[in-house]
């Protein structure tokens, strides 16, 4: 089983060569996607794939988001030709005896996606009111419920990751992949995954304001 | 008739604008379709400054009372058209520039795949030495 951990950037030089120690640790190929950053993440990441004679690195030449950045990772994946690739954030909130998790319902055939659920009691309360609001825009707009429509902790067969078509350039992806997810008719799981928050991991992410930023460019979706 | 102050200030507005477009048509940053279109525009900006009666006309032919008002409805609704004809313009070039920024980040040389490709053909040529 070939699993390929994508793991988009963008100015995580503090965090990404613990992240990237931790996947090597654990024998995964690595697909990091540095999307533009303007701090040192590309020559960090450049200079570790040298040292191991391991893993991908794509480099975005400008920013162009989240959504941009994953999409770019699963084509990459794609190429080397995956049983499962699992996307992975950068900034160190997940635990990568997760990726274990959320690979096995597709190794075991049970599943096309899964999302790694995030433990919504242990959430600081910034945090939760955001996630909550974009559970429910996702229902609203998507029509479908997941208990987190935000984790950055997804895995996903080859099959899905073929036939998901990312769009959204910015944090709405992780809501449009869900919506793909039923436009397919894929099979989806949710498995509890541990979340590890630290002070840099709250400074990113979905907050209030992101999340009302996404509620807009999903309203100017409908309206084009 | 008394010239106002907004017909002056319509009419210098208008002309500057004309310049300006023709200006940038000369040099290649707008298209003829375009320039066609900015001049009527502008035209009609200052004929109406300049004969402010005439909207009464079309006021009263399209229902609205005034014919101020039939030319603040119009200039309103232009620029909510051009503005979601930008937003849309510039939504297709985000969308362009992030295709063309993927094509270049999943260049083979660009994501450190020529070593692979060097012992691939490196193999496939002691496999050619071999025959």
């Amino acid at each position: 089983m070939k699993i390929f951990v994508v793991v988009p950037a963008y100015n995580e030089e503090k965090t990404i060569a613990k992240v990237m120690e931790d996947l090597f640790e654990m024998g995964y190929e690595i697909i990091v996607v540095d999307d533009g950053s303007s701090d040192d993440t590309y020559n960090i990441v450049s200079r570790i794939i040298k040292e191991k004679k391991h893993g991908l690195l794509c480099r975005h030449l400008l920013n162009r988001g989240l959504g941009a950045a994953l999409r770019t990772g699963i084509e990459a994946a794609l190429i080397k030709d995956p049983d499962v690739i699992v996307t992975f954030d950068a900034d160190g909130q997940h635990d990568p005896q997760d990726i274990l998790s959320v690979s096995r319902p597709i190794i075991n055939g049970d599943s096309d996606v899964v999302i790694g659920e995030r433990n919504f009691k242990q959430m600081p309360s910034s945090k939760k009111f955001g996630n909550e609001v974009m559970n429910f825009i996702t229902m609203i707009f998507y029509g479908i419920k997941v208990k987190d429509s935000q984790s950055g902790l997804r895995a996903f067969n080859r099959k899905a990751a073929e036939t998901i078509i990312i769009n959204a350039r910015d944090y709405g992806v992780s809501s449009e992949i869900i919506g793909e997810v039923k436009r397919h008719n894929l099979k989806l799981v949710e498995i509890p995954i541990k979340t590890i928050y630290t002070d840099y991991s709250m400074t990113k992410g979905t907050n209030t304001s992101e999340g009302l930023k996404i509620l807009a460019k999903l309203i100017m979706n409908i309206l084009k | 008739m008394m010239i106002e102050l907004y017909q002056i200030i319509a009419i210098f507005l208008g002309l500057v604008a004309i310049t300006l477009s023709i200006l940038r048509f000369r040099d290649g940053k707008m298209s003829l379709g375009m320039l066609i279109a900015w001049f009527l525009i502008w035209l009609i900006v200052i004929f109406i400054s300049i004969f402010p009666n005439s909207t009464n006309y079309l006021a009263s032919m399209t229902g609205i009372g005034r014919g101020l008002d039939f030319a603040l409805i119009l200039g309103l609704l232009l620029s909510f058209y051009l503005i979601f004809k930008m937003y849309n313009k510039i939504e297709n070039i985000e969308e362009e520039l992030t295709d063309l920024v993927r094509e270049l980040a999943l260049q083979r040389r660009n994501m450190g795949m020529e070593e692979d490709d060097k012992v691939k053909n490196k193999s496939e040529n002691e496999k050619f030495a071999d025959d």
